[in-house]
Protein backbone atom coordinates (compact mmCIF):
# COMPACT_ATOMS: atom_id res chain seq x y z
CA UNK A 1 0.00 0.00 0.00
CA UNK A 2 0.56 3.31 -0.99
CA UNK A 3 2.52 5.25 2.18
CA UNK A 4 4.09 9.15 1.46
CA UNK A 5 4.03 11.12 4.70
CA UNK A 6 5.35 14.64 4.13
CA UNK A 7 7.12 15.50 7.26
CA UNK A 8 6.46 19.75 7.11
CA UNK A 9 2.44 18.65 6.80
CA UNK A 10 0.35 17.60 10.26
CA UNK A 11 -2.12 14.56 10.18
CA UNK A 12 -5.01 13.03 12.16
CA UNK A 13 -6.19 9.72 12.86
CA UNK A 14 -8.94 10.21 10.13
CA UNK A 15 -6.36 10.26 7.34
CA UNK A 16 -6.43 14.04 6.77
CA UNK A 17 -3.60 16.00 6.25
CA UNK A 18 -3.43 20.16 7.44
CA UNK A 19 -0.54 22.39 5.92
CA UNK A 20 -0.47 25.61 8.17
CA UNK A 21 0.23 28.79 7.55
CA UNK A 22 -0.06 31.22 10.10
CA UNK A 23 -4.05 31.63 10.83
CA UNK A 24 -4.60 29.53 7.20
CA UNK A 25 -5.02 25.90 6.77
CA UNK A 26 -5.10 23.61 3.90
CA UNK A 27 -6.66 20.30 3.84
CA UNK A 28 -6.52 16.77 2.32
CA UNK A 29 -6.75 12.83 2.41
CA UNK A 30 -3.19 11.07 2.84
CA UNK A 31 -1.66 8.97 0.75
CA UNK A 32 -2.85 6.41 2.40
CA UNK A 33 -6.44 7.20 2.85
CA UNK A 34 -6.24 7.51 -1.06
CA UNK A 35 -4.75 3.96 -1.25
CA UNK A 36 -6.80 2.34 0.98
CA UNK A 37 -10.52 3.77 -1.06
CA UNK A 38 -8.88 2.46 -4.49
CA UNK A 39 -9.90 5.01 -7.68
CA UNK A 40 -11.63 7.96 -5.93
CA UNK A 41 -14.79 8.62 -8.15
CA UNK A 42 -16.61 11.26 -6.75
CA UNK A 43 -15.94 14.31 -3.85
CA UNK A 44 -18.26 16.59 -2.48
CA UNK A 45 -16.81 19.46 -0.43
CA UNK A 46 -18.41 22.68 1.03
CA UNK A 47 -19.49 25.97 0.26
CA UNK A 48 -17.11 28.82 0.94
CA UNK A 49 -18.29 30.69 4.14
CA UNK A 50 -19.28 27.36 6.18
CA UNK A 51 -18.12 27.28 9.71
CA UNK A 52 -16.41 23.78 11.20
CA UNK A 53 -15.73 22.62 14.36
CA UNK A 54 -12.53 19.96 14.62
CA UNK A 55 -13.69 16.38 13.58
CA UNK A 56 -16.69 18.06 12.14
CA UNK A 57 -17.77 16.06 8.94
CA UNK A 58 -17.09 18.85 6.13
CA UNK A 59 -17.06 16.21 3.08
CA UNK A 60 -17.79 13.20 1.12
CA UNK A 61 -15.22 11.28 -1.17
CA UNK A 62 -16.51 8.11 -2.87
CA UNK A 63 -14.68 5.48 -4.42
CA UNK A 64 -16.03 3.18 -6.87
CA UNK A 65 -17.27 0.96 -4.08
CA UNK A 66 -17.31 3.13 -0.48
CA UNK A 67 -18.54 6.37 0.53
CA UNK A 68 -16.22 8.22 3.00
CA UNK A 69 -16.92 11.34 5.25
CA UNK A 70 -13.95 13.55 5.57
CA UNK A 71 -13.60 15.73 9.12
CA UNK A 72 -11.90 18.89 9.28
CA UNK A 73 -8.93 18.35 11.56
CA UNK A 74 -9.20 22.12 12.97
CA UNK A 75 -12.12 24.79 13.91
CA UNK A 76 -12.37 27.48 10.91
CA UNK A 77 -14.32 28.82 8.35
CA UNK A 78 -14.24 27.96 4.65
CA UNK A 79 -11.84 30.72 2.40
CA UNK A 80 -11.45 28.54 0.08
CA UNK A 81 -12.49 25.16 -2.16
CA UNK A 82 -10.76 23.24 -4.23
CA UNK A 83 -14.23 23.17 -6.81
CA UNK A 84 -11.88 21.35 -9.62
CA UNK A 85 -12.18 17.68 -7.60
CA UNK A 86 -15.68 17.98 -8.82
CA UNK A 87 -14.39 17.13 -12.31
CA UNK A 88 -11.20 15.19 -11.76
CA UNK A 89 -11.91 13.47 -8.62
CA UNK A 90 -8.87 10.96 -9.83
CA UNK A 91 -6.79 13.69 -9.24
CA UNK A 92 -6.93 12.70 -5.43
CA UNK A 93 -4.83 9.24 -6.11
CA UNK A 94 -2.32 10.81 -7.81
CA UNK A 95 -1.70 14.10 -6.11
CA UNK A 96 -3.15 13.77 -2.67
CA UNK A 97 -0.74 16.51 -1.49
CA UNK A 98 -1.13 18.79 -4.25
CA UNK A 99 -3.61 19.53 -6.67
CA UNK A 100 -5.82 17.24 -5.07
CA UNK A 101 -5.91 19.96 -1.65
CA UNK A 102 -9.73 20.00 -0.95
CA UNK A 103 -10.16 23.37 1.46
CA UNK A 104 -9.06 26.07 2.60
CA UNK A 105 -9.43 27.04 6.40
CA UNK A 106 -9.33 30.20 8.51
CA UNK A 107 -8.39 28.92 12.04
CA UNK A 108 -10.35 30.40 14.78
CA UNK A 109 -8.33 28.57 17.54
CA UNK A 110 -4.92 28.08 16.57
CA UNK A 111 -3.91 26.49 19.74
CA UNK A 112 -5.92 23.56 18.01
CA UNK A 113 -2.32 23.13 16.16
CA UNK A 114 -0.86 21.33 18.70
CA UNK A 115 -3.02 18.62 19.02
CA UNK A 116 -2.78 17.08 15.28
CA UNK A 117 -0.07 14.92 14.55
CA UNK A 118 3.43 14.95 13.41
CA UNK A 119 4.59 13.37 10.31
CA UNK A 120 6.43 10.80 13.16
CA UNK A 121 3.52 10.27 15.12
CA UNK A 122 0.98 9.59 11.97
CA UNK A 123 3.73 6.98 10.70
CA UNK A 124 3.65 5.39 14.04
CA UNK A 125 -0.06 5.41 13.94
CA UNK A 126 -0.26 3.25 10.53
CA UNK A 127 2.10 1.16 11.89
CA UNK A 128 -0.01 0.15 14.92
CA UNK A 129 -3.27 -0.61 12.44
CA UNK B 1 -17.72 -19.03 12.34
CA UNK B 2 -14.37 -19.70 10.29
CA UNK B 3 -13.95 -17.96 7.38
CA UNK B 4 -13.19 -20.06 3.92
CA UNK B 5 -10.76 -19.78 1.40
CA UNK B 6 -11.05 -20.79 -2.11
CA UNK B 7 -8.49 -22.71 -3.58
CA UNK B 8 -7.06 -19.84 -5.33
CA UNK B 9 -6.54 -17.92 -1.64
CA UNK B 10 -2.76 -17.77 -1.83
CA UNK B 11 -2.85 -16.53 -5.29
CA UNK B 12 -5.00 -13.64 -4.23
CA UNK B 13 -2.59 -12.59 -1.29
CA UNK B 14 0.46 -12.80 -3.22
CA UNK B 15 -0.96 -10.68 -6.13
CA UNK B 16 -1.58 -8.43 -3.25
CA UNK B 17 -5.39 -8.03 -3.49
CA UNK B 18 -7.73 -6.09 -1.10
CA UNK B 19 -9.27 -8.98 0.57
CA UNK B 20 -12.57 -8.99 2.13
CA UNK B 21 -15.27 -11.56 3.62
CA UNK B 22 -18.19 -12.28 1.09
CA UNK B 23 -20.58 -14.79 1.57
CA UNK B 24 -18.56 -16.72 4.25
CA UNK B 25 -15.39 -16.70 2.44
CA UNK B 26 -12.32 -14.54 2.27
CA UNK B 27 -12.20 -13.29 -1.44
CA UNK B 28 -10.28 -10.59 -3.11
CA UNK B 29 -12.13 -7.47 -4.26
CA UNK B 30 -9.66 -6.13 -5.89
CA UNK B 31 -5.81 -6.03 -7.27
CA UNK B 32 -4.63 -3.11 -8.99
CA UNK B 33 -7.78 -0.58 -9.55
CA UNK B 34 -11.11 -1.39 -10.24
CA UNK B 35 -11.51 0.85 -13.06
CA UNK B 36 -8.58 -1.17 -14.62
CA UNK B 37 -10.44 -4.17 -14.02
CA UNK B 38 -13.87 -3.37 -15.84
CA UNK B 39 -11.61 -1.58 -18.71
CA UNK B 40 -10.07 -5.04 -19.18
CA UNK B 41 -13.06 -7.12 -19.29
CA UNK B 42 -14.74 -4.84 -21.22
CA UNK B 43 -12.12 -4.17 -24.23
CA UNK B 44 -9.86 -7.32 -23.57
CA UNK B 45 -10.23 -10.37 -21.07
CA UNK B 46 -10.13 -10.57 -17.39
CA UNK B 47 -10.18 -13.92 -15.08
CA UNK B 48 -12.37 -14.14 -11.75
CA UNK B 49 -12.53 -16.88 -8.84
CA UNK B 50 -15.94 -17.81 -8.37
CA UNK B 51 -14.94 -20.75 -6.24
CA UNK B 52 -17.12 -19.36 -3.33
CA UNK B 53 -20.45 -20.13 -5.70
CA UNK B 54 -22.43 -23.34 -5.29
CA UNK B 55 -22.94 -26.56 -7.47
CA UNK B 56 -25.10 -29.00 -6.89
CA UNK B 57 -25.13 -32.04 -9.46
CA UNK B 58 -28.71 -34.01 -9.89
CA UNK B 59 -28.83 -37.23 -11.81
CA UNK B 60 -30.71 -39.88 -12.74
CA UNK B 61 -33.99 -40.25 -15.23
CA UNK B 62 -35.83 -37.63 -14.08
CA UNK B 63 -33.23 -35.22 -13.32
CA UNK B 64 -34.34 -32.71 -16.26
CA UNK B 65 -38.06 -33.32 -15.03
CA UNK B 66 -36.94 -32.14 -11.34
CA UNK B 67 -35.04 -29.47 -11.85
CA UNK B 68 -37.51 -27.93 -14.43
CA UNK B 69 -40.50 -28.27 -11.20
CA UNK B 70 -38.10 -26.84 -8.72
CA UNK B 71 -37.54 -23.38 -11.40
CA UNK B 72 -39.52 -21.30 -12.87
CA UNK B 73 -38.01 -21.02 -16.44
CA UNK B 74 -38.26 -23.95 -18.84
CA UNK B 75 -36.14 -26.68 -18.25
CA UNK B 76 -37.58 -29.37 -20.16
CA UNK B 77 -37.71 -27.32 -23.62
CA UNK B 78 -33.77 -26.41 -23.72
CA UNK B 79 -31.35 -28.51 -25.63
CA UNK B 80 -28.48 -30.57 -24.25
CA UNK B 81 -25.61 -29.05 -23.45
CA UNK B 82 -27.83 -25.75 -22.90
CA UNK B 83 -27.27 -23.13 -20.22
CA UNK B 84 -30.54 -21.73 -18.45
CA UNK B 85 -31.06 -18.69 -15.85
CA UNK B 86 -33.53 -18.82 -13.69
CA UNK B 87 -35.29 -18.19 -9.91
CA UNK B 88 -35.76 -20.65 -7.46
CA UNK B 89 -39.50 -19.79 -5.83
CA UNK B 90 -41.57 -21.07 -3.26
CA UNK B 91 -44.87 -21.76 -3.43
CA UNK B 92 -45.96 -18.15 -2.54
CA UNK B 93 -43.41 -17.18 -5.55
CA UNK B 94 -41.01 -15.01 -3.65
CA UNK B 95 -37.27 -15.63 -4.58
CA UNK B 96 -35.13 -18.17 -2.75
CA UNK B 97 -32.37 -17.75 -4.98
CA UNK B 98 -30.83 -17.34 -8.83
CA UNK B 99 -29.18 -19.58 -10.02
CA UNK B 100 -28.24 -21.38 -13.78
CA UNK B 101 -29.42 -24.91 -14.43
CA UNK B 102 -26.52 -26.49 -17.02
CA UNK B 103 -28.37 -29.61 -19.04
CA UNK B 104 -25.05 -31.94 -19.35
CA UNK B 105 -27.53 -35.18 -20.14
CA UNK B 106 -31.55 -36.21 -20.48
CA UNK B 107 -30.13 -37.59 -16.90
CA UNK B 108 -27.22 -34.78 -15.71
CA UNK B 109 -27.86 -31.45 -14.22
CA UNK B 110 -25.33 -29.21 -12.91
CA UNK B 111 -27.07 -26.41 -10.89
CA UNK B 112 -24.48 -23.08 -9.81
CA UNK B 113 -26.18 -21.21 -7.06
CA UNK B 114 -24.92 -17.93 -5.22
CA UNK B 115 -22.23 -19.03 -2.53
CA UNK B 116 -24.86 -16.92 0.07
CA UNK B 117 -27.51 -19.28 -0.37
CA UNK B 118 -25.59 -22.64 -0.70
CA UNK B 119 -27.51 -24.04 2.82
CA UNK B 120 -30.49 -22.28 1.84
CA UNK B 121 -30.68 -23.76 -1.40
CA UNK B 122 -29.75 -27.31 -0.41
CA UNK B 123 -32.13 -27.31 1.96
CA UNK B 124 -35.70 -26.32 -0.21
CA UNK B 125 -33.97 -28.20 -3.44
CA UNK B 126 -33.57 -31.32 -1.64
CA UNK B 127 -37.14 -31.48 0.36
CA UNK B 128 -38.64 -31.55 -2.92
CA UNK B 129 -36.77 -34.34 -4.53
CA UNK B 130 -37.97 -37.44 -3.36
CA UNK B 131 -41.21 -38.28 -5.52
CA UNK B 132 -38.69 -38.22 -8.37
CA UNK B 133 -36.30 -40.66 -9.49
CA UNK B 134 -33.67 -38.90 -9.62
CA UNK B 135 -30.65 -38.18 -6.63
CA UNK B 136 -28.57 -34.68 -5.60
CA UNK B 137 -25.34 -34.18 -4.73
CA UNK B 138 -23.85 -30.89 -3.24
CA UNK B 139 -20.22 -30.54 -5.09
CA UNK B 140 -19.72 -27.02 -4.12
CA UNK B 141 -16.55 -27.65 -2.13
CA UNK B 142 -15.18 -30.56 -5.56
CA UNK B 143 -15.26 -27.96 -7.71
CA UNK B 144 -12.77 -24.72 -8.59
CA UNK B 145 -14.60 -21.79 -10.41
CA UNK B 146 -12.49 -19.81 -12.95
CA UNK B 147 -14.99 -17.15 -14.84
CA UNK B 148 -12.25 -15.87 -18.15
CA UNK B 149 -14.61 -12.79 -19.43
CA UNK B 150 -13.93 -10.20 -22.25
CA UNK B 151 -14.11 -10.14 -26.20
CA UNK B 152 -10.40 -11.65 -25.79
CA UNK B 153 -11.69 -14.74 -23.63
CA UNK B 154 -11.96 -16.93 -26.73
CA UNK B 155 -8.93 -16.40 -28.45
CA UNK B 156 -6.77 -16.94 -25.28
CA UNK B 157 -8.55 -20.10 -24.24
CA UNK B 158 -8.23 -21.36 -27.84
CA UNK B 159 -4.28 -20.44 -27.31
CA UNK B 160 -4.20 -22.53 -24.49
CA UNK B 161 -5.42 -25.54 -26.19
CA UNK B 162 -8.71 -25.59 -24.04
CA UNK B 163 -10.95 -24.91 -26.62
CA UNK B 164 -11.02 -25.68 -30.25
CA UNK B 165 -12.79 -23.74 -32.81
CA UNK B 166 -16.04 -25.94 -33.02
CA UNK B 167 -18.92 -23.98 -32.72
CA UNK B 168 -20.07 -23.19 -28.98
CA UNK B 169 -22.91 -20.22 -28.93
CA UNK B 170 -23.42 -18.03 -25.80
CA UNK B 171 -25.08 -20.02 -23.01
CA UNK B 172 -24.07 -23.65 -24.14
CA UNK B 173 -21.62 -25.48 -22.47
CA UNK B 174 -18.95 -28.37 -23.46
CA UNK B 175 -17.50 -31.08 -21.55
CA UNK B 176 -14.20 -31.77 -22.42
CA UNK B 177 -11.11 -33.33 -21.41
CA UNK B 178 -7.74 -31.44 -20.87
CA UNK B 179 -4.33 -32.59 -20.11
CA UNK B 180 -6.40 -35.65 -18.10
CA UNK B 181 -8.66 -33.27 -16.34
CA UNK B 182 -12.30 -33.26 -16.94
CA UNK B 183 -13.65 -30.04 -17.68
CA UNK B 184 -17.01 -28.46 -17.79
CA UNK B 185 -16.98 -25.32 -19.91
CA UNK B 186 -19.96 -22.91 -19.98
CA UNK B 187 -20.21 -19.84 -22.25
CA UNK B 188 -21.80 -17.58 -19.52
CA UNK B 189 -20.39 -15.26 -17.25
CA UNK B 190 -22.05 -12.57 -15.13
CA UNK B 191 -20.46 -9.64 -16.88
CA UNK B 192 -22.34 -8.58 -19.76
CA UNK B 193 -19.34 -9.85 -22.32
CA UNK B 194 -18.41 -12.90 -24.25
CA UNK B 195 -16.78 -14.98 -21.64
CA UNK B 196 -16.48 -18.71 -20.39
CA UNK B 197 -17.06 -20.27 -16.86
CA UNK B 198 -14.96 -23.58 -16.41
CA UNK B 199 -15.66 -25.97 -13.35
CA UNK B 200 -12.64 -27.98 -12.50
CA UNK B 201 -10.68 -29.42 -9.71
CA UNK B 202 -8.97 -27.68 -7.35
CA UNK B 203 -5.44 -28.00 -8.72
CA UNK B 204 -6.55 -27.83 -12.62
CA UNK B 205 -7.89 -24.02 -11.29
CA UNK B 206 -4.57 -23.30 -9.86
CA UNK B 207 -2.05 -23.99 -12.55
CA UNK B 208 -5.05 -22.60 -15.26
CA UNK B 209 -5.24 -19.27 -13.24
CA UNK B 210 -1.03 -19.09 -13.21
CA UNK B 211 -1.37 -19.64 -17.19
CA UNK B 212 -3.98 -16.95 -17.59
CA UNK B 213 -2.29 -14.48 -15.73
CA UNK B 214 1.49 -15.63 -17.81
CA UNK B 215 -0.45 -14.02 -20.62
CA UNK B 216 -1.61 -11.04 -19.30
CA UNK B 217 -5.11 -11.82 -18.64
CA UNK B 218 -6.10 -9.17 -15.55
CA UNK B 219 -6.92 -10.84 -12.31
CA UNK B 220 -10.46 -9.09 -11.52
CA UNK B 221 -11.91 -8.98 -7.89
CA UNK B 222 -15.75 -8.59 -6.83
CA UNK B 223 -15.71 -4.80 -6.95
CA UNK B 224 -15.33 -4.90 -10.33
CA UNK B 225 -18.03 -8.11 -10.72
CA UNK B 226 -20.09 -5.43 -9.31
CA UNK B 227 -19.61 -2.61 -11.39
CA UNK B 228 -19.80 -5.21 -14.78
CA UNK B 229 -22.68 -6.68 -13.62
CA UNK B 230 -24.75 -3.73 -12.89
CA UNK B 231 -23.40 -1.66 -16.32
CA UNK B 232 -25.58 -4.30 -17.72
CA UNK B 233 -27.75 -4.54 -15.13
CA UNK B 234 -28.23 -8.12 -14.43
CA UNK B 235 -29.64 -8.94 -10.77
CA UNK B 236 -28.08 -9.77 -7.57
CA UNK B 237 -29.59 -11.67 -5.01
CA UNK B 238 -29.70 -9.93 -1.56
CA UNK B 239 -30.32 -6.55 -3.85
CA UNK B 240 -32.76 -6.55 -6.96
CA UNK B 241 -34.10 -9.78 -5.60
CA UNK B 242 -34.80 -11.71 -1.94
CA UNK B 243 -36.88 -13.52 0.16
CA UNK B 244 -39.56 -11.14 0.27
CA UNK B 245 -40.55 -10.31 -3.46
CA UNK B 246 -41.87 -12.20 -7.03
CA UNK B 247 -39.78 -12.39 -10.10
CA UNK B 248 -42.28 -10.67 -11.22
CA UNK B 249 -41.63 -7.43 -8.86
CA UNK B 250 -38.13 -7.46 -10.28
CA UNK B 251 -38.18 -7.40 -14.04
CA UNK B 252 -37.66 -11.19 -14.40
CA UNK B 253 -41.10 -12.14 -15.85
CA UNK B 254 -38.94 -13.46 -18.94
CA UNK B 255 -37.66 -16.11 -16.97
CA UNK B 256 -41.34 -17.32 -15.40
CA UNK B 257 -42.41 -19.67 -18.10
CA UNK B 258 -46.13 -19.51 -17.04
CA UNK B 259 -47.24 -22.01 -19.67
CA UNK B 260 -44.74 -24.82 -18.16
CA UNK B 261 -47.06 -28.02 -16.80
CA UNK B 262 -46.31 -27.24 -13.11
CA UNK B 263 -43.59 -25.67 -11.05
CA UNK B 264 -43.43 -24.72 -7.84
CA UNK B 265 -44.67 -21.25 -7.74
CA UNK B 266 -46.96 -21.44 -10.73
CA UNK B 267 -50.59 -21.57 -8.69
CA UNK B 268 -49.64 -17.91 -7.12
CA UNK B 269 -47.75 -16.16 -9.46
CA UNK B 270 -50.51 -17.24 -12.50
CA UNK B 271 -52.87 -14.75 -10.92
CA UNK B 272 -49.82 -12.38 -9.31
CA UNK B 273 -50.01 -8.77 -9.54
CA UNK B 274 -46.95 -7.22 -8.65
CA UNK B 275 -46.19 -4.55 -6.23
CA UNK B 276 -42.81 -3.42 -7.28
CA UNK B 277 -41.16 -3.22 -10.51
CA UNK B 278 -37.31 -2.73 -11.00
CA UNK B 279 -35.77 0.58 -12.74
CA UNK B 280 -32.88 1.66 -14.38
CA UNK B 281 -31.54 5.19 -12.81
CA UNK B 282 -28.68 7.39 -13.96
CA UNK B 283 -27.33 10.57 -12.32
CA UNK B 284 -25.38 13.05 -14.17
CA UNK B 285 -24.14 14.09 -10.80
CA UNK B 286 -23.66 12.17 -7.84
CA UNK B 287 -23.39 8.25 -7.11
CA UNK B 288 -26.88 6.40 -6.24
CA UNK B 289 -26.03 3.87 -3.28
CA UNK B 290 -28.05 1.05 -2.00
CA UNK B 291 -30.59 1.96 0.19
CA UNK B 292 -30.79 5.70 -1.08
CA UNK B 293 -34.38 6.55 -1.42
CA UNK B 294 -36.17 6.98 -4.80
CA UNK B 295 -38.47 9.89 -5.07
CA UNK B 296 -41.61 10.65 -7.78
CA UNK B 297 -41.94 14.37 -8.68
CA UNK B 298 -44.67 14.97 -5.56
CA UNK B 299 -41.67 14.36 -3.41
CA UNK B 300 -43.14 11.14 -2.21
CA UNK B 301 -40.82 8.24 -1.37
CA UNK B 302 -41.80 5.10 -3.91
CA UNK B 303 -38.30 3.50 -3.47
CA UNK B 304 -34.64 2.62 -2.91
CA UNK B 305 -31.93 2.03 -4.73
CA UNK B 306 -31.22 -1.66 -4.74
CA UNK B 307 -27.42 -1.25 -6.39
CA UNK B 308 -25.99 1.14 -7.37
CA UNK B 309 -22.34 2.74 -8.20
CA UNK B 310 -20.61 4.92 -10.81
CA UNK B 311 -20.35 3.56 -14.02
CA UNK B 312 -16.85 2.98 -15.33
CA UNK B 313 -17.60 3.12 -18.90
CA UNK B 314 -20.35 6.09 -18.70
CA UNK B 315 -18.63 7.99 -15.49
CA UNK B 316 -22.21 8.48 -14.35
CA UNK B 317 -23.72 7.30 -11.02
CA UNK B 318 -25.83 4.17 -11.81
CA UNK B 319 -28.48 2.59 -10.33
CA UNK B 320 -30.97 -0.16 -10.58
CA UNK B 321 -33.80 0.66 -7.87
CA UNK B 322 -37.31 -1.14 -6.67
CA UNK B 323 -40.31 0.83 -6.82
CA UNK B 324 -44.09 0.55 -6.87
CA UNK B 325 -45.82 -0.31 -9.82
CA UNK B 326 -47.29 2.13 -12.14
CA UNK B 327 -47.94 3.06 -15.43
CA UNK B 328 -46.37 4.41 -17.84
CA UNK B 329 -43.01 4.79 -15.81
CA UNK B 330 -40.73 5.60 -18.76
CA UNK B 331 -43.26 9.28 -18.55
CA UNK B 332 -42.42 9.93 -14.87
CA UNK B 333 -39.69 11.70 -13.28
CA UNK B 334 -37.97 10.17 -10.41
CA UNK B 335 -35.17 11.83 -7.70
CA UNK B 336 -32.60 9.96 -5.79
CA UNK B 337 -31.79 11.13 -1.86
CA UNK B 338 -28.41 11.69 -1.44
CA UNK B 339 -27.50 13.27 2.20
CA UNK B 340 -30.60 15.28 1.97
CA UNK B 341 -30.30 16.51 -1.25
CA UNK B 342 -32.75 15.58 -4.46
CA UNK B 343 -31.24 14.76 -7.66
CA UNK B 344 -33.28 14.55 -10.91
CA UNK B 345 -32.46 10.86 -12.13
CA UNK B 346 -32.65 10.01 -16.04
CA UNK B 347 -35.17 6.74 -16.62
CA UNK B 348 -33.42 3.92 -18.46
CA UNK B 349 -35.46 1.89 -20.62
CA UNK B 350 -32.18 -0.46 -21.67
CA UNK B 351 -29.38 -1.46 -19.77
CA UNK B 352 -27.04 1.20 -19.54
CA UNK B 353 -24.35 -0.41 -21.62
CA UNK B 354 -24.59 -3.20 -24.17
CA UNK B 355 -21.96 -5.97 -23.40
CA UNK B 356 -20.67 -7.98 -26.44
CA UNK B 357 -21.31 -10.83 -25.92
CA UNK B 358 -22.73 -13.03 -28.23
Amino acid sequence: MSNNIPAELKYTKDHEWTKIDNDTAIIGITDFAQSALGDIVFVELPEVGKVLNSHQAFGVVESIKSVSDLYSPISGTVIEVNSGLQDTPELCNVEPYGSAWMIKVKLSNTQEINSLLSASDYQNFLSSL
Amino acid sequence: MTILKTSLHEEHVSLKAKMAPFAGFDMPLQYTSVKEEVHAVRAGAGVFDVSHMGEFLVEGPDAVKFVDYIITNDFSGAENLKAVYSPLCRENGTVIDDLIAYKLGEARVLICVNASNIKKDWDWISSKISSFDCTIKNQSDDYSLLAIQGPESYNILNKLGILSSVEFPYYSILETTFENEKLIIARTGYTGEDGFEIFSSHIFAKSLWSKLIALDVKPCGLAARDVLRLEVCYPLYGHELNDEITPLDAGLSWTVKLTKDSFIGKATLVDYKPTYQLVKLSLDRGIPREGYNVLDAENNIIGTVTSGTMSVVSGKGIAMALILKSKNPKDKKYFINIRNNNYEATFHTKAFITGGHK
